[in-house]
């Protein structure tokens, strides 16, 4: 073959075009025709985008339905970290500067510092748009959407945020929602390796239940997220919405609050605190007032009516992420500032006397003593060398079992304790195996985090808990347990810790013949947005469970009943002073005070009360740490709150208003404020005082100025006149009208009803001299 | 039968070159350039409510030009090109020299183009047939007989306008270059063993290139990146793979036009010029890329047969280079956004946007009916 010929060249390079073509068929005829759908699949995943859109949790409803958390939506401002960081230092400063300016104008007061801080700020993850601004107006929205070229990476969503039209009320049951953290993230949807399928996906910005109920009941409350599937352009822009799956809300839950009994628990446990605050107690030790708690709980079915814990918060300051330096300044001070901890089941105090009856029921089923057996209490028990005294080595001279209760003889239990002691051969641990039965050294089981189970102490734990004490702290024979223990045991000191809610419940057994339930704080969980009365809203109901049971014979059962009854009956009782005027008649009310001894400090008060004693439907105790002795400063707390549930103080919430409103004058009067907690919030005490229909101020007492007006009137006809009010307290300002007998009387002269001004409680800032007309008004009238 | 029709009038009147017209050609070259236009309006349309037309509008004033000058370079006889193909030569060099001179204007990383009102003019483009024009010319007068001394003169006719456009840089149309060099080399009877040398410098040349700094990171970057599709963190990486997936969403009969989801979106970059490919895949399937293959195919045999029925070497060589111009950017354009060729920015012949472009395609075609029809005088 002639391969110098052009025309053979010219067929070569026809060989090679040709090969050319056939490489480009044959290409392509393998990418569209032979190859699978990955190149849909993968066009899909670059060209579709979902967005999940967060649905609205679930609200939280009190045991009648009322709001006590909901939603609303806020338009939040939020600026994207990585946007920002394509800026020029002097663009970005620029921006952010034009930005808090237009926020301040907006009515959104904001600073540059404020804003670099939130960028900053470690909660938040830098692959997300980080909010630096709430709830602003719409107009804002509006201005920053014409001029995004001007404000890049800055975005207005609208979001929807938690809600709490009662303010920081029962914020401590109801917890706050917050941002889900990366281990959160992980433990509900796996790891990017191992992902775990949920119902109810997370996004590394999705909200979650931080505490509370929020959290406990997370699962209900969270609804399931819509998806809006979008079709996004190589740059990222949105082109058009492809589908779009709704959002669920979450389902509601119904706690077994009563929003009233709440309020009212909250307001007398901050009045209470706020009053003893800076006076002296009985041993003269300066009462600091800065915490407590107080829960009331239902014996029928161990639910939860009220639980309050002071300080307090406003869980609204977490709507949107609350930010690093506030959660450290809340969180920051001294343990007896952190208003995030719920002490009715997170704290841990000494019982004290209110273990009393858990000593004398265990001396009674032991057979140490029977329901009559007495003792001669001279002030002071001697355990070997060892010296214990009463309270001031007040003798109580002969003291049978009840009146041993009733007047809180340390000495008897003294004497029980080191019976118990000697005699441990044929008894055992007696004190602390009934103690357990009552529920002592374990969490009630409410269905909150943070539950506390508390510790009752014996030889075992003594010697297991010195061992683990670094050794330079083993004291020789630390780790033996001796008479001494057992005699502080008795009466509910030396180790013995217990929650408040723990004690309560023990009240709630012990009158329930032994029948103990795990507390409850939540009736049903309900379709988002039902109604509580209608049974096919509900998801599900919480039934009441019955943790543990014993047998309680009646013959031990009554000389205690007894003994605690006299508590608030007695002349000799510890707690009747704060039961004067409380009308016993239709409300019995058993009660035990303890004083929980804490060394250099002042005595943390308790009081634990269950009414009424006909068939008790409150296990209701005050914890005020720092306070005083005895019942001085809980009592009061537990007699307001049965003053108002046994409706003997209809007004007992207007009391406790005008209390409020008293402490904010004395706040501005220079009195310490608490500066971490909210406390008497203006505007959020806006309870509804009983309108006077029928005003019970008879024609003979609207000459008296005195508020306890009504004390004349009661038609169970127990008055004890001369009492200063059953309010609270007895402050100058309490009034204690019984609103509901007086429905029985005839209407009185139109000239006596209060004008209706007079009878809507000021603001709470209002000061007592403009509340004057109030208090005087039925003498003008009269 | 209008062919047949036109022979028979050739026969007959054989001084009239348009009796010899190649309609084929012509027509091919038509409905290639006609669905380029459509390619780029959908590629250029967007998504909006109104459609964006003005790329379309000024792809098909390119169109309707190119055919004018198409009619003008093919009215002209071939032999008054080779009189002047120095010329020709000379004046793509010194435009050459003035584009990479601060005269020109530099986009995507080369200075490839001068500023002329609404539009841009890319030398490059026209110089590919200076190139072939004075190559031709020089070629021809040896008449086959090419020892190394002529071969260096050719190569350095040839390494002139290839060493400016270097410096733009552009790797790409230098590659277009060498690859007509090549195929006029071969047709212009250089000896076997020169040619296989030559391409041995090529290649070695090339991978020169590559290892030196005339090209940026990212240019190397995209020449590189077929061979490794795991190198998918660069973005070059990216996009080749954007345009693979686009190509096989296609399938047999694609989505129709207008209605690729990819290309709508533009996940494809460049897709109105060097990915361009990438919309006729996804909107018009196999069906359509196969029929717009064949059509080129069709084009690239007609003007093969243009080069074998050249009445003379100069109208051979001139076919030859034009087709390997064609046939180059066809393979190159094509084979990168499926993922075989290097990812290099040379536009589709006839497809890709671009006015410099379409009116260099018609001039050339035009220059092979030139040839064509004068293959009896």
């Amino acid at each position: 073959m002639d391969t110098e010929s052009p025309r053979l060249r010219l067929s070569i390079l026809g060989i090679v075009a040709f090969s050319l073509f056939a490489a480009l068929f044959a290409r392509l005829w393998f990418l569209q025709i032979m190859a699978t759908d990955q190149g849909e699949v993968e066009a899909a995943n670059n060209r579709l985008r979902v967005i999940q859109e967060e649905a609205p949790r679930g609200r939280i409803l009190d045991a009648k339905g009322r709001v006590l958390v909901d939603n609303r939506t806020s338009l939040v401002v939020t600026i994207d970290p990585h946007g920002l960081k394509d800026l020029k230092k002097d663009q970005r400063d620029d921006m952010l500067l034009r930005l808090a300016t237009e926020l301040t104008k907006s009515g959104v007061p904001t600073k540059v510092t404020g804003i670099e801080k939130r960028l900053g700020d470690p909660q938040y993850s830098p692959l997300q748009p980080i909010p630096v601004a709430i709830d602003v107006p719409e107009t804002l929205m509006v201005f920053l959407a014409e001029r995004a070229d001007d404000f890049p990476s800055v975005q207005v969503r609208r979001e929807t945020v938690r809600h709490y039209p009662e303010g920081s009320l029962a914020a401590h049951v109801e917890g706050y929602v917050g941002r889900i953290s990366s281990t959160e993230l992980e433990a509900r949807m796996g790891t990017k390796e191992e992902p775990k399928v949920n119902p109810k996906p997370y996004e590394p910005d999705s909200d979650v239940g931080k505490t509370g109920i929020e959290r406990t009941f997370e699962d209900d409350l969270r609804g399931i997220p819509g998806e809006i599937t979008v079709e996004v352009d190589s740059k990222g822009r949105v082109k058009n919405e492809v589908g779009h799956k709704h959002p669920v809300p979450g389902n509601d839950v119904q706690l077994t609050l009563d929003i009233d009994v709440q309020r009212v628990t909250e307001q007398n446990l901050a009045n209470e605190l706020e009053g003893v605050r800076g006076t002296y107690t009985r041993d003269g030790k300066l009462a600091q007032g800065k915490a407590g708690s107080s829960v009331v709980i239902d014996p029928h079915n161990g639910n939860v009516v009220a639980m309050a814990s002071y300080p307090t918060y406003d869980p609204s300051e977490f709507v949107n992420g609350i930010s690093t330096d506030r959660y450290n300044q809340l969180v920051g001070g001294e343990a007896a500032d952190n208003p995030l901890i719920n002490r009715a089941i997170g704290g841990l105090y000494a019982p004290g006397s209110t273990f009393k009856l858990v000593t004398a029921y265990a001396a009674l089923t032991k057979g140490l003593i029977t329901g009559s057996t007495g003792y001669q209490d001279n002030g002071v028990y001697n355990v070997g060398n060892r010296e214990f005294q009463n309270a001031g080595r007040f003798a109580h001279g002969w003291v049978p079992l009840p009146k041993a209760i009733t007047v809180s003889s340390d000495v008897y239990f003294y004497w029980l304790g080191d019976r118990f002691w000697k005699e441990r051969d044929k008894v055992g641990d007696g004190i602390q195996e009934t103690a357990r039965l009552f529920g002592y050294g374990q969490p009630t089981g409410v269905q909150l985090p943070g539950e506390l189970g508390g510790v009752v102490p014996d030889p075992a734990w003594k010697k297991q808990f010195w061992q683990s004490l670094p050794a330079d702290q083993q004291l020789k024979d630390g780790d033996k347990w001796y008479a001494g223990d057992n005699v502080n045991l008795a009466i509910g000191q030396g180790d013995l810790l217990a929650t408040p809610i723990q004690v309560a419940n023990a009240y709630a057994t012990f009158v329930n013949h032994g029948v103990r339930h795990q507390t409850n704080l939540v009736l049903r969980v309900l379709k988002p947005g039902g109604d509580p009365s209608d049974p096919g809203a509900v998801v599900r109901s919480i039934d009441p469970i019955v943790a543990s049971q014993f047998t309680m014979p009646d013959d031990d059962y009554t000389p205690l009943h007894t003994g605690l009854a006299g508590v608030t009956t007695d002349k000799d009782g510890t707690a009747t002073e704060f039961f004067k005027g409380f009308d016993q008649t239709n409300f019995g009310v058993l009660g035990k005070t303890g004083t929980a001894e804490v060394k250099g400090k002042a005595d943390t008060s308790i009081f634990v009360g269950v009414g009424p004693a006909q068939d008790p439907s409150y296990a209701a105790i005050a914890v005020l740490e720092q306070s005083g002795f005895g019942a001085d400063a809980a009592g009061p707390v537990v007699r307001g709150v049965f003053g108002y549930v046994s409706g003997q103080d209809q007004a007992a919430a207007c009391a406790a208003q005008a209390d409020a409103a008293a402490n904010q004058a004395k706040t501005a009067n220079g009195q310490p404020a608490p500066t971490t907690t909210t406390t008497a919030k203006p505007g959020s005490l806006t309870v509804t005082c009983p309108d006077p229909p029928p005003d019970p101020v008879a024609p003979s007492t609207t000459t008296t100025t005195s508020g306890k007006s009504g004390a004349g009137g009661g038609a169970g006809g127990g008055t004890t006149g001369g009492s200063p009010g059953g309010g609270p307290k007895g402050g100058a300002t309490t009034s204690t009208t019984r609103a509901p007998t007086a429905t029985t009387r005839p209407t009185t002269t139109p000239s006596t009803s209060r004008p209706p001004t007079t009878t809507t409680r000021a603001p709470a800032s209002t000061t007592p001299t403009t509340r004057a007309p109030t208090t005087t008004t039925p003498k003008k009238t009269g | 039968m209008a062919t047949a029709t036109a022979h028979d009038t050739s026969r007959r009147d054989p001084s009239s070159p348009w009796r010899h017209l190649d309609p084929v050609l012509v027509v091919c070259t038509l409905a290639v350039a006609a669905l380029g236009t459509l390619m780029v309006f959908s590629a250029t349309k967007g998504n909006g409510d109104a459609a964006d037309t003005e790329f379309v509008k000024k792809q098909a004033l390119f169109m309707v030009l190119g055919v004018g000058v198409m009619i003008v370079v093919a009215l002209i006889d071939y032999r008054r090109f080779q009189d002047y193909a120095y010329f020709f030569y000379g004046g793509a060099c010194f435009v050459l020299f003035l584009v990479v001179s601060p005269l020109g204007k530099s986009s995507k990383g080369a200075q490839a183009w001068f500023q002329l009102g609404p539009f841009q003019l890319q030398p490059s483009e026209f110089s590919k047939l200076a190139l072939i024009l004075g190559l031709a010319a020089m070629l021809a007068k040896w008449r086959g007989d090419i020892d190394l001394k002529r071969l260096g003169f050719a190569l350095l006719l040839a390494g002139l306008p290839m060493g400016l456009i270097m410096l733009q840089p552009d790797l790409g149309t230098a590659l277009v270059y060498v690859a007509i060099v090549l195929a006029m080399f071969c047709i212009a009877m250089v000896p076997g063993r020169y040619l296989l040398a030559l391409t041995v410098v090529g290649v070695l040349g090339t991978v020169g290139v590559l290892h030196s700094n005339v090209l940026k990171e990212y240019q190397k970057d995209r020449l590189t990146v077929f061979l490794d599709a795991n190198k998918a963190s660069s973005g070059a990486a990216y996009n080749l793979n954007q345009s693979i997936i686009t190509i096989s969403r296609g399938k047999l009969t694609g989505d129709g036009l207008f209605q690729g989801k990819q290309t709508q979106l533009r996940y494809v970059p460049e897709q109105q010029t060097d990915f361009i490919f990438t919309v006729v895949g996804e909107e018009l399937g196999f069906a359509g890329a196969a029929t717009f293959l064949a059509l080129m195919a069709v084009i690239i045999w007609r003007i093969w047969r243009a080069a074998a029925l050249a009445r003379d070497q100069f109208g051979q060589l001139v076919c030859v280079g034009v087709m390997a111009m064609f046939i180059f950017q066809l393979f190159e354009s094509v084979g990168m956004t499926m993922g075989i060729m290097p990812v290099t920015g040379i536009p589709l012949p006839f497809m890709s946007y671009g006015g410099s472009t379409t009116l260099a395609c018609f001039a050339a075609v035009g220059l092979v009916l030139n040839v064509h029809m004068r293959r009896f005088r």
